[in-house]
């Protein structure tokens, strides 16, 4: 008990919050020290609150302010889950594929997050991403369809503050998409494939649509997409989306002559052909598994809500000066003075 | 009829000499031991009206709120501080003493206003939600009555220090200014809260993150714990020293104030999101 009592001390909340606030800065200017630094503070502050609400009596005759530190602690409870369980991570698809789990770029997964993006079945449909003057973003709109758990393909446009969630994992268009180049490689022991390659993000990298292409052979071929005129238009309203500009291909294979493809062309390489088969567009999601995000919410704001009637039963009334009518004749005569 | 950018801008104008000939009264006032009251009340309902109408001007005319740049969030600054501080100045008369130093701050938000580009950025798609609102309205709120707690205590501060009866006056009712100090600085910490919330959806709906370390989300959380840390310090050291206290509130409003207007520093447009 004795312990516990320590562990309440009104005096180690306030050494918590100095050290959640001095390493949030610390962890967040420093990357090698990183932000998860502040873990520890907060587990403190965790076992503080815990601690002072079965001890502290004035939480017995305050309601508003044990419904503030109650909400408190299950926002707390909530980080704490939400680390373990979470995912973090991006992927880029190209119009008219399927996404691929193997694909996907993790930022962030918890020690307890049980992977199940290899059950998602997803295809990329038209994108738009609307511009006005100056290049400045306006609307995004991403068709995709999905197989949702009752078995049923659903078609929805995704974009800007919709997302889509697929098994709970939340599918959010970001503002990284451009070109693709679909490739069809005929290799000299007979072998096919199809594939994209994705080009810099557009319009960002306009000025540079150049990357790199490892051929099934192994050969590292640099590609350059190149319009025939300018795509996107910074003094007028514009579209990113579209593919049936004429374009070309400059392939440079290391060391050797740089070759231009048009459309439907084919070029032989070292081990095998391939053929500019057509343009698409990718587009990039954020996938998220964040299962607890409703319930930070509802006990953040059930702690406001706590804050809110400390304010109006204690705050407040505690203000008001007996016979505040005089004293504010009272004031009015020295400020007329 | 559309308001043009030459009138919002002569309209931003008029309303800084104001802030100047408010300054100044509340000076004069000081020096010669004479309450401005009512002048500096009058002088801010002009400001609030004029302002109001550039904002209203250029909501009409840019079809979107003074929401992402510089400008906008000065401009919708300025409108909103030193609307909240008449409205309680007039509802409370235990903090009119802090138009001593609302009105000098507000001179400085102006002058910073009038140096800077005046032209409309458009909203992203991704900043076409209520949360936005919910957001931008509780930040002002949370302002606003940081800044009454803030210019009242810093008063009791200056008449604290002084020894003459000019700063005597400027708290008459020393312990009715006391409690409004609270009362404020605790409304404004609901309203942090609040906003915090708001901006954390917002921010998961725009950007896909809830919470991302920024400077901007940092620094808010920075300014929550230090307001969370003075209404917890002014509970666990019930014999602090009353001067303490209003340091406190004067280091949560200087901390907030630079979290709201320092960020441009880092970041021209804090809000604009990415193309």
């Amino acid at each position: 008990m004795r312990v516990v009592k320590l562990l309440a001390s009104l005096r180690l909340t306030l050494v918590g919050m100095l050290a959640l606030a001095v390493l949030a800065v610390v962890g967040t200017r420093n990357p090698a020290i990183g932000t998860g630094i502040t873990i520890w503070p907060i587990a403190l502050l965790t076992l503080n609150l815990l601690a002072a609400l079965l001890t502290n009596k004035v939480f017995r005759t305050q309601t508003g302010l044990l419904v503030f530190h109650v909400g408190l602690l299950l926002v707390f409870a909530c980080i704490g889950l939400t680390l373990l369980l979470r995912y973090d991570g991006h992927v880029e698809i190209v119009q008219g594929g399927a996404f691929d789990a193997g694909l996907v770029e993790t930022v962030e997964q918890g020690r307890w997050h049980d992977n199940r993006l290899g059950d998602i079945e997803l295809y990329q449909g038209e994108v738009r991403v609307n511009y006005l003057p100056g290049l400045n973003r306006q609307d995004t709109r991403s068709s995709i369809e999905y197989r949702a758990a009752s078995g049923e393909l659903r078609h929805i446009m995704v974009g800007d503050t919709r997302t889509v969630n697929i098994d709970g994992y939340r599918f959010a268009a970001s503002f990284n998409k451009g070109f693709a180049l679909l490739l069809h490689w005929k290799g000299a022991d007979g072998r096919e494939a199809l594939g994209a390659v994705h080009m810099p993000s557009f319009p960002s990298f306009d000025w540079k649509q150049v990357t790199t292409w490892t051929t099934p052979e192994g050969q590292e071929i640099e590609l350059e997409l190149d319009f025939d005129q300018r795509v996107s238009d910074d003094r007028a309203d514009w579209s990113f989306g579209r593919t049936d500009m004429p374009f070309s291909v400059r392939f440079t294979p290391a060391g050797e002559a740089q070759r231009s493809l048009r459309s439907g062309a084919s070029v032989e390489l070292a081990g095998g052909l391939v053929q500019v088969v057509d343009l698409r567009v990718w587009m990039a999601y954020q996938i998220e598994y964040l299962p607890l995000l409703p319930w930070m919410f509802v006990a953040a704001m059930l702690a406001i809500v706590g804050l809110t009637l400390h304010f109006a039963s204690r705050v407040l009334p505690a203000s008001a000066p007996a016979g505040s009518r005089a004293e504010e004749d009272d004031y009015g005569h020295v400020a007329r003075a | 009829m559309v308001m043009s950018l030459a009138l919002e801008r002569q309209l931003v104008l008029v309303s800084v000499a104001m802030l100047l000939a408010a300054t100044l009264v509340q000076f004069a006032g000081l020096v010669s031991g004479r309450a401005a009251y009512r002048p500096t009340a009058v002088i801010y309902a002009g400001v609030v009206i004029l302002l109001g109408a550039a904002i209203t001007g250029r909501w009409i005319r840019e079809h979107q709120g003074p929401f992402l740049t510089l400008y906008e969030i000065l401009l919708s600054g300025v409108f909103s501080l030193a609307l909240m501080f008449l409205l309680i100045s007039v509802l409370v008369p235990a903090v009119r003493g802090g138009w001593l130093v609302t009105s000098p701050l507000l001179l400085i938000l102006g002058v910073w206003l009038t140096g800077v580009s005046e032209l409309a950025v458009p909203l992203p798609g991704a900043f076409k939600t209520p949360w936005l609102w919910a957001h931008v309205l509780s930040g002002k709120l949370f302002l606003g009555f940081c800044l009454a707690a803030m210019a009242t205590a810093s008063v009791m501060l200056i008449s604290g220090a002084g020894s003459g009866e000019r700063t005597a006056k400027l708290t008459p009712f020393p312990e009715q200014s006391e409690k409004m100090i609270w009362v404020l600085f605790f409304a404004a910490f609901i309203c942090h809260s609040f906003m915090l919330v708001a901006g954390a959806v917002w921010a998961h709906s725009a950007w896909g993150h809830y919470w991302s370390w920024d400077p901007l989300e940092t620094w808010t959380l920075v300014t929550w714990l230090i307001l969370g840390g003075t209404l917890h310090a002014r509970a666990t050291f019930r014999n602090m020293p009353q001067g303490m206290g209003h340091v406190l509130v004067l280091v949560a409003f200087v901390v907030a104030f630079l979290t709201f207007f320092g960020v441009p520093f880092f970041s021209i447009a804090p809000h604009k999101g990415l193309m």
